[in-house]
Parts: C-alpha cells; structure tokens; sequence
C-alpha cells in the first residue's frame, strides 16, 4: 500500500567527532552483526537494523478504526562522527486474514505492518502525516528510542559544544507518477511525501534520512546564525558565537551522497524549490564574511595599538 | 564527450551474507544428557532402536518429494557438554557410535551443546551465538503495542501474550487486587500462555536455559545463523583421536565424510516425550527470533530453485516425533 517512517536527527552528544572506530562501537547494536560505514565523500556508519513488533491502531485522518500488526525496523546513522540519526519505518501491506496470526508470520516478512480492516492508503498517509493521535503507531517514539541508545553510549562524553533541538521527518513513501514534498510545521517538525516510480526499496529510506540530515544541518545554523545577533552585538562577540558552525557543522554539507541515481531527481527538485543548497551557501557566506570582517577589525585594532 | 558513468564501491559499506550448503533435512538422532550417559549403554541403542524407522520414513518421503528422488539427509548428535561434563570424547564417541552402528544408523555429525552457547578455537575465533540469537529476539507485542514505550521486560524470560498483572496488595486502599489471568497474543479462544526462562545469572556467570540452546541448536541447524556474514561453527573433519577432553573438540564434527550438508530447508528431531515442554518452550522462543532478511532470501531462492517450497515460517520448517 505505502510505506511511512519516521527519522530523528540530532547533533551527537560529544565534545568533539568521533572517529570511525568509535563510530563502529556505538552503532554496534546487535552482536554478530557489522555496522556499515562509508567513507566518499563523507564518513557515514549505519548501526545494523532491528524490530520491534506492534499491534496497535494506525492513524487514519477520517479517525476510522485500522488496526496494524507487524513489526517496525529501526536502524541508526552517525554522518561526519557528528550528526546522530535515529530512524524507522514500516511497509504496510494488506492483510489476508482477517485476525491476528501467530507471530511467526510476522518475523518472516520483517519490516512489514499488515493492515486489517478497511483502510485506504490516501486515508493512512494522511493520517500519518497530520496531528499525532493517541494510541496509534508511533513511529516517533520508536525513532527517538533509538536515537536516545546512541546518545546514552558510554563512549561519548556527552559535552556536546552547543545545544540544538532534534528535528523529526516523517515521511510517506507511494509508488506512482513522481512527486515530492516537503513541509515545515513547527519549530522542530517536518513531513515528507514522496511518490516514486517502481516499487520500494530501501533506497528511499536512505533519501529520507539523508534530507533529515540536511533540513537538520540547515536549521542548526540557522539557529546559530540567529543567536549570534550581527549587527545587534558586537563584532567580536557575534565571531564568537558563530564559531561552532564553523568547528562543528559547517565542511558536513554533502546534499544527495548516499542517495541512488534514480533518486537523485527527488532532490534536485528541492533543490529548484526551495533551494537547500542556496539558503544553505548563504547561510555559510555569511558566517564567513562575520569572521573575516572581525579578523579584520581586530588586526586593525592591533595594528592601530602598534602605531600609538 | 559523452557523459561518463562511475561506478564507485566501498567494501566495508555493503553487506556481505556468506551462504551455506543446505541439505533437505537434517535428522537428530539423538540428545544424550549425563542421566542417559548414567544409566548405560542400553539406554542409548534403546534410542536407537526407536529412531531407526523414523530415519528410514523421512528419507522415502523426501526421496518422494525431491525431483528425481535424490534427497540430501543428514544425521547428527548432540552431546550436552555444558550443564553437566561427564565422560570424555575418546570414551563416549565410539560408545555411542557403536550403538548406532548395531541399528543400522550412522550418525553424520557430532555437536557439543555449550558451542551453542559460546566457542573458541583457533580456527573459528570466538563466536557468541546464544548472545546473538538473544540480540535478535523481537518481542510477540500484546494488542495496544503501539510502539511509544520500549517492550515490556521481564529480564532474562521471554512470553507468548501478555503476563498477569502483580496482585500485591495495593497500600493506600489496604486490599489485595483480584487475580488477572495472562493472555496468549494469537489466542484461538482460548490461551495457552507460556513464559520461557532464557537464562540466569550468578554473579557474573550467565547460565542459558536448556530450551534457549536448543533454540540455537535448532537455528543452526536450519543454516538462519551468521555472524559478521560469515556462517558460524562450519562442521569440521576431525584429525587423529578423538580428544580426552570436551574442550578439545570442535563445535560440530564432521563424522562421515559423504555425509549430506549438515545444515538443512528442514529439521526433525526423535525425542523422548519427557522432552515435549523443552520443544514447546523451543518454539515459543524461536517463533520470536527475527532471522536476517538477506539469510531468508537466500534460503528460499535456493529451495525455490531446486523445486522444493519451503514453509514460510521457520517454526514450521521444525519437526518432531516423539516416541
């Protein structure tokens, strides 16, 4: 029918990157299983992917009663030993009972929610994407769980340079003509509905989690830049604040990485409207151009001492 | 120019899932515990004596069911070397081997039971499997589970529905909470509700259950077991006498060199019916552990392409006799 998920995004809990070895150790969520890293054009380490099983009411925006049996999967990602992702999703398939079977059916088509009742996957996408109802699928939660495992590892020091706000994606996956798009809500919230040709696969998840990442990069700085106050503080305090964008999150744009050829179209619409990247450069020119008008008032500053 | 296309990997961002030879059936002869060792050799070659037919039935009815009648069977046998050590291999081994020998049977495979639990040797390194199986328990989540708290725990048990909620007495009202019964999740009516104990702990020593390891056993058998990809505790031929200890011995010896694969699409074990709480106990425990997608696909291409369908879940790919 369509596939829904949810991705968190957060800045790691560290002072510093982790290395890719520590990027091995914290995503080593299940023994016997390898965490995936990559290392062009940028280090990206994916723990290995686990379920949980539900049975639960799955949202409908006309709030008529669809129950969903099956199990979630939920994996987490670390982007330049920087950015941590907690993320799951599930493929919701048609039942062909009409009751609840042994468990064993479920583990066999892991990552599959088999929907009873009649459900219309218009209603459920709308439902997944819209206000969040009590006693449905939580998708968010699972996310975040999985985000909170990564952050609670002992082998980060847990002083992270600046604080920022995780930001949640949730997304609604369909097959048909292709169509993309991406809305803010709050502060923290955005949704993503996606209609791909062909069926699905887990390169869209590997999309998703990579806008996740970008929406996620380009409201942080915005953030700093916004707490930074230029041109209602002064020019070396400002310098100052902006500085952990430039340590921390700045050289981590890499827009569409991971994401596979047939994808790529998916973002470079976005790109056209409403342009990450652009918003993105200007944002960064503009921390630049902070730094270097401080650099230069300071060395004139030095050099004006020097002459008196 | 014409636009290049570039191709780019990176090895240690793909997956790789080593496959394993699979045989139709693999057949548990026999689960020799130290009372059988106690009471005698009678007991053993009484064992056998029952498995015979069985043995003989299963590979007509796989020489039925495989086009052109060549059914891959193996035996094996399970030593338990963990909850109790009793003998040593160079006495046992050719006892039991014997034993088998006066019925007709030979046995495939010999495995010790604690390599289910852990196992270290040179050549496998050092493999945790009971740990990896317990990391790919997925929960059997009660009706209401909808994902926004983490699954209910009872640390080291594992059930099949919901359990009874604690009737201590509540201190404000000073009145006892009136029994609730457990509920089974996938209930027909009415529940049978079982809670398994996986394992438990003395101080830093962690014991597993005798049904989790025979969960293993079984996972193993059934080829659904990888660790970093690759297939754990592969048979091994064995060089010169058997040893004078168990540690000595590899996880899973390989006893006849023609033997069928030791991993199989499907498993059937002749057992004693003292042994029917274990199994149900197995099977609550297996119908919960989530086997790696690729390793499936991997199976059911193979049985797919070889004409054999294979039933879709691995608790029914299992099966017994018990005499």
């Amino acid at each position: 029918m369509l596939v829904m998920g949810e991705v968190h995004t957060g800045l790691l809990q560290n002072s510093g990157e982790i290395s890719e070895s520590t990027c091995r150790q914290v995503l080593g969520l299940m023994t016997g299983e390898t965490v995936r890293v990559s290392r062009r054009p940028i280090v990206h380490a994916l723990s290995p992917e686990r379920l949980t099983g539900v049975d639960c009411a799955l949202p409908t925006a006309s709030r008529s009663r669809v129950r969903g049996v099956g199990t979630v999967v939920s994996r987490c990602a670390v982007t330049g030993g920087r950015v941590a992702q907690g993320s799951s999703y599930v493929r919701l398939v048609r039942s062909e009972a009409d009751r609840r079977l042994p468990w064993s059916h479920y583990l066999a088509r892991p990552g599959v929610v088999e929907v009873l009742g009649k459900a219309k996957a218009a209603d459920l996408a709308e439902g997944f994407t819209g206000d969040s109802a009590p006693g449905c699928l939580n998708l968010g939660a699972v996310s975040g769980r999985f985000l909170d495992l990564v952050q609670a590892s002992p082998l980060l020091d847990r002083r992270a340079p600046f604080k920022i706000p995780r930001t949640s994606l949730r997304w609604v996956a369909e097959t048909g003509e292709p169509s993309i798009r991406f809305t803010l809500h709050t502060e923290q919230e955005r949704t993503l509905r996606l209609t791909h040709p062909g069926p699905f696969t887990p390169a869209v998840v590997d999309l998703c989690e990579d806008l996740a990442t970008h929406d996620w990069l380009l409201t942080s700085l915005l953030v700093i830049v916004e707490r930074a106050r230029i041109g209602g503080t002064p020019g070396a305090q400002a310098a100052a604040r902006l500085a952990p964008a430039i340590d921390h999150l700045m050289h981590l744009w890499m827009p569409a990485a991971r994401v596979e050829e047939w994808l790529t179209p998916f973002w470079e619409s976005l790109e056209r409207r409403p342009g990450f990247t652009r918003q993105w450069r200007s944002l960064v020119d503009r921390v630049r151009d902070q730094v270097a008008m401080n650099a230069l008032a300071l060395l004139s500053a030095t050099a004006e001492a020097g002459r008196r | 120019m014409t636009p290049v296309q570039a191709t780019f990997g990176e090895v240690a961002a793909e997956r790789r899932i080593a496959s394993v030879p699979l045989s139709h059936v693999s057949v548990e002869l026999g689960h020799l515990y130290m009372e059988d060792y106690e009471a005698g050799p009678d007991r053993l070659r009484e064992q056998f004596r029952r498995v015979a037919p069985w043995l003989a039935t299963v590979r007509s009815l796989w020489r039925e069911r495989v086009p052109g009648g060549r059914a891959r069977v193996s035996t094996c046998f399970l030593v338990d070397d963990y909850f109790s050590r009793f003998s040593t291999p160079a006495e046992l081994v050719p006892m039991v081997l014997e034993a088998a020998a006066e019925h007709d049977l030979t046995i495939d495979y010999l495995a010790r039971e604690s390599a289910c639990a852990e196992f270290e040797d040179a050549q496998s390194g050092g493999v945790e499997l009971a740990r990896l199986v317990e990391d790919r328990l997925v929960d059997d989540p009660p009706p209401e589970t909808d994902g926004s708290r983490p699954p209910v725990k009872e640390t080291g048990w594992l059930c099949n529905g919901s359990r009874s909620p604690r009737t201590t007495p509540m201190q404000a009202m000073g009145k006892t909470r009136p029994w609730e019964p457990p509920a089974q999740n996938a209930k027909r009516g009415h529940s049978i509700f079982v809670d398994v104990e996986l394992w438990d702990e003395k101080g830093p020593r962690r014991t597993w259950s005798c049904p989790f390891l025979a969960a293993v056993w079984q996972l193993l058998r059934l080829g659904l077991l990888r660790s970093d990809g690759h297939v754990p505790l592969p048979p091994v031929a064995l060089d010169g006498d058997w040893p004078r200890d168990w540690d000595g011995l590899p996880a899973v010896v390989r006893l006849n060199p023609q033997a069928a694969p030791f991993s199989a699409y499907t498993t059937l074990s002749v057992l004693s019916p003292r042994f029917l709480p274990v199994e149900l106990a197995v099977r609550t425990i297996l119908s919960q552990v989530a086997v790696d997608d690729e390793v499936l696909r991997q199976v059911v291409t193979r049985s797919e392409s070889e004409g054999v369908r294979l039933e879709e879940e691995l608790v029914d790919r299992i099966s017994y006799v018990f005499i």
